[in-house]
């Protein structure tokens, strides 16, 4: 009997096998299109649909703690005994709602602040363990944030502030720590954290309905808005000189009560009519606007927007708060002889942050290094061990250590010269200040936007502790609408200034 | 072997080296001068190795916002286990295809970075079935030095598989998950499903049983009025072993390995036999047991009218139970092309609920969980993978140089394969679903062990039939 062909053609049937097997598979990946592609859309709306019900699981539960680098707890969760579980507590109210944001479990959604930049630690999650041994036995929880705001700096900064509009940022120039950061308008956060939905709507209604929109409380006044520096942006037209036209340093300036520009026939007028010139030392000291305008016209445009670059403008902070504007500073392109000249003294649509302005005085303090701005400090795991914790960087080199030292050195006279803008103010006794007013016209009302920022200690060689900046809207209740930064902003810094050196931070 | 030893007489100990691990393949193969295809396989590893790691950081990140702390640890196993395997494998199966541990490897890796983020307690153990795994892995190699020798072995290897598949009805020693009685518990944490063991013992069985038999099986002898047959009595022995199996497992109420099982079977006599009329006579026999099973057993029916129409049994429970295929659905519908990137999928672990809202997402379901998170192109990529030790495993099959070998190698990677594809098309629901583990990357150690035991046997039979081939 002979073996019949197939039986010998075993190979064949293996091929044919595996003709089968890739259509299978062929048929799978056909599938997958399906249902990952051709259908995607029908099936991620039905998905919203399904899943609301399950992710509100996750906000049921409770959040860690936000603690100031003091220990004071700003943001904690306590049980509800309603159907959310937990309510979200904020001890302090209004005093850090910039900050921490708030918890809406009601929205199930997590606004701005802290509270959603690191909502990956403070939500209940698995844990990483605190030792090696522990990688086996994971568990949920939640970690605790610590941020670099001082507690007491802050309660200070609001007070200085007293319910007038604007901001106040105090920085540690070395590292970047955000040491107070305080806006008016502002909100209680723990209204929006209620459990109780139609209230909630209401109030939220409240705060967001306003004729003005960047007016919003809902707003952080230190890092979203933005206000013409006046003649604190002099620190970088400075710094401009010293890193691109030395010798402009070197020249004395003529005397002058206005001074008249190209291409235009309304002169620049010094404030109150003024008669200023004279070394660039003295031109800063008693912030000189028809020297400083001359001098951005020597410098033209195009440096004067590459250093504002270098020091953070046209860029978004890299803060780790949601939401920060960048300052402005024009483009060279778009900007004229004339605004030029106005653009050298922080007017003529120059926009700065407080944030900003608080990130120029801090680089100028710090040999030149911009570092990061950042609120975090460490993340603390639930059995107490450091999960995280920030290691500072530079962000920018916004000058050279040279430049850096002589900017500062002539800031000094802002507050050492008699004759300085803001030498009648009550610094710190035994520290050098540098500092640098700003009185500007607000193109969008009548009224001046106060400014003064400051550093110290500001002696030769010495290590910074603080840059402070702050903004008082003059179209705020209480203010003189044509006030100066020296009068009206002048006090706010002294205070958190003396204050941050008291407290040794 | 004393490290003094290899100091004393360094030559000495290489020449007993030789003698030690050298098998009569590698003889060959020296003397036909074949090259070995380790280092293109360590070259694939070190790729495997850079995806894993980088894969795990990611998800990490996306998790918990920071590089996982202590992270040194997996990947000194990582690493680790790469090392030894390519010391293995250069001892070992110097010859053998170069693709299938690097793949094989990286399946193993992604499931483990799922699991551990899904289900954060079934990581570790994960981990340690992976090292069993890898033993498994190795005692194989050791023992089994020529797949021949599994021929000899037939009846008891037969015999142990039934015997393995039984052990989950034994009272107090088996017992059920989710309806199927398929677990047996040796003590309060180790479990494991025997029918796993049992698929690997059962090829090896059917294979020699037809690699002997195969002409009795193609020649008609027996005539029947006009027309020669086949003697459908020498197939008795093994048609009896076959429906046996296929009872115990049903008995065990698990359709899924039955039917992986059953086809694997069919196939294997097939391609011994060459004649179509077994495979006609085996699908309509299997068609209609499961036509009046789909009637007796609820969990067949259940699975039918679910894959038809989920939406309908949304929120019923029991064997008509449409919840998980639908969330497994839309968790790929979401990924769509790209995914949500590793760590950032909806189907996360609960802790509040100790679980995910895709019920058994590091098991049947992880595929779903890779569709969300890696879209069309992480699915289409673990298919691939899966796709290219499959064709490793049937060139293998078809360079085989005896019928047992042959036959051994197509029943493993059928069993492979077919599990795969059973359960891919079973969660995108393509075909009913079939509750069986996605290999080397669910979560399950007996799974994970005995893909293993299948993967040494397979680089077994490539090194074998690479020296001879060429």
């Amino acid at each position: 009997m002979p073996v019949p062909p197939e039986v010998l053609y075993m190979d064949k049937r293996i091929k044919l096998i595996a003709l089968g097997l890739v259509f299978c598979f062929l048929l799978l990946f056909l599938q997958l299109n399906n249902i990952q592609i051709i259908q995607e859309k029908s099936l991620r709306y039905k998905s919203t649909n399904v899943y609301d019900d399950i992710t509100q699981n996750v906000l049921d539960l409770p959040r860690g703690e936000i603690l100031t680098s003091d220990g004071t707890v700003i943001a904690e969760s306590k049980p509800s005994h309603d159907a959310y579980g937990y309510q979200r507590i904020y001890p302090k109210g209004s005093l850090f709602a910039d900050i921490t944001g708030y918890f809406d479990v009601v929205d199930g959604s997590i606004q701005y602040g802290v509270e959603s930049v690191y909502n990956n630690y403070l939500e209940t999650h698995v844990t990483a363990g605190g030792s090696p041994g522990k990688l086996i036995s994971q568990q949920t929880g939640t970690d605790s944030i610590v941020l670099t705001i001082n507690a007491k700096l802050q309660k200070i900064a609001e007070q200085a502030l007293g319910g007038r509009v604007g901001a106040v940022v105090a920085i540690d120039p070395v590292n970047g720590d955000i040491l107070a950061l305080y806006a008016n308008p502002t909100y209680n956060p723990n209204v929006l954290a209620s459990h109780n939905a139609s209230f909630v709507q209401e109030e939220a209604k409240k705060l967001e309905d306003l004729s003005d929109p960047a007016a919003s409380p809902l707003i952080d006044g230190a890092t979203q808005l933005t206000y013409p520096p006046g003649s604190t942006f002099k620190i970088v037209t400075t710094s401009t000189i010293y890193d691109y036209d030395p010798h402009l340093a070197a020249i004395s300036y003529p005397f002058l009560p206005q001074l008249s520009l190209p291409d235009s026939n309304v002169p620049l007028h010094n404030f109150d009519n003024e008669v200023c010139g004279g070394s660039l030392a003295l031109a800063l000291a008693v912030s000189c606007d028809t020297t400083y305008s001359q001098i951005g016209l020597d410098l033209g445009g195009n440096l004067m927007y590459k250093q504002a670059k270098r020091f953070g403008f046209d860029q978004v902070p890299p803060i780790d708060l949601p939401g920060a504007t960048p300052s402005v500073f024009p483009s060279p392109s778009t900007i004229s002889p004339p605004f030029l000249a106005y653009s050298a003294i922080g007017q003529g649509n120059v926009r700065e942050s407080a944030l900003q302005d608080a990130m120029v005085i801090a680089a100028v303090a710090n040999g030149g290094k911009l570092m990061t701005p950042h609120v975090l400090g460490r993340v603390i795991g639930p059995d107490g061990q450091i999960v995280y914790t920030y290691h500072p960087h530079m962000w920018l080199r916004a000058t050279t250590p040279a430049t850096a030292a002589a900017v500062r050195e002539l800031m000094l006279g802002v507050t050492e010269n008699p004759a300085g803008t803001a030498a009648t103010q009550t610094w710190p006794t035994g520290v050098q200040v540098a500092a640098k007013t700003g009185t500007a016209q607000n193109g969008t009302n009548a009224c001046i936007d106060d400014w003064l920022v400051a550093t110290a200690p500001a002696g030769n060689k010495e290590v910074p502790k603080v840059a402070v900046a702050a903004v008082v809207s003059g179209a705020s209740a209480g203010v003189v609408c044509d006030g100066t930064g020296a009068a009206v902003a002048g006090p706010v810094v002294s205070t958190v200034l003396t204050a941050a050196l008291k407290e040794g931070l | 072997m004393t490290t003094s030893d290899t100091l004393s007489n360094k030559s000495g100990i290489t020449i007993r080296h030789s003698r030690i691990w050298r098998n009569e393949t590698q003889r060959v193969a020296r003397f036909l001068k074949v090259k070995p295809r380790r280092r293109s396989e360590l070259g694939l590893m070190v790729v495997g190795i850079a995806v894993v790691i980088s894969a795990m950081t990611l998800a990490s990140l996306a998790a918990t916002n920071q590089i996982p702390p202590h992270v040194y640890v997996p990947i000194a196993i990582i690493i680790g286990v790469c090392v030894i395997i390519q010391i293995i494998n250069r001892y070992l199966v110097p010859f053998a295809d170069p693709v299938i541990m690097p793949i094989t490897l990286v399946l193993n890796g992604m499931g483990w970075i799922m699991i551990k983020r899904l289900e954060p307690l079934a990581a570790t153990s994960q981990l340690l079935w992976t090292v069993v795994g890898i033993g498994v892995y190795t005692l194989t190699l050791v023992f089994i030095r020529r797949s021949r020798d599994l021929d000899k072995y037939r009846y008891l290897i037969g015999f142990f598989a039934f015997f393995l598949l039984l052990t989950p009805l034994i009272p107090h020693f088996g017992y059920s998950v989710d309806g199927a009685r398929l677990w047996v518990r040796l003590s309060s944490t180790l479990e494991f499903q025997p029918v796993e063991i049992a698929k690997i013992l059962l090829v090896v069985f059917f294979a020699s049983f037809f690699a002997e038999k195969k002409e009795l099986f193609a020649i008609p002898t027996k005539r029947v009025g006009n027309v020669l047959l086949p003697d459908l009595r020498v197939l008795g022995p093994v048609a009896l072993a076959a429906g046996a199996a296929l009872l115990i497992i049903l008995a065990e109420k698990d359709v899924g390995f039955s039917l992986i099982i059953f086809l694997v079977f069919l196939m294997m006599l097939w391609a011994a036999s060459g004649r179509w009329g077994y495979v006609i006579i085996g699908v309509g026999l299997f068609g209609l047991a499961t036509f009046f099973a789909a009637h007796i057993l609820g969990q067949i029916g259940g699975r039918f009218a679910v894959w038809i129409d989920p939406w309908k049994y949304y929120n019923t429970s029991g064997y008509y139970a449409g919840y998980q295929p639908v969330q497994g659905e839309l968790a790929f519908g979401r990924g769509g092309m790209f995914g949500s990137g590793l760590g950032l999928g909806l189907v996360h672990y609960i802790p509040n609920q100790g679980t995910t809202p895709l019920p058994v997402a590091t098991s049947d379901f992880i595929f779903a969980v890779f569709g969300e998170e890696l879209g069309l192109v992480g699915t289409t990529a673990l298919m691939v993978g899966y796709v290219l030790i499959i064709g490793a495993g049937l060139r293998a099959a078809a360079r085989a140089k005896s019928d047992f070998t042959k036959l051994l190698c197509l029943g493993l990677i059928l069993t492979f394969g077919l599990q795969t594809f059973f359960i891919m098309a079973g969660v995108t629901r393509l075909l009913p679903l079939t509750g069986v583990t996605l290999p080397l990357v669910s979560y399950g150690g007996s799974s994970l062990v005995a893909n293993y035991a299948l993967i040494a046997l397979l680089m077994r039979i490539s090194d074998e039939t690479n020296t001879i081939a060429s």
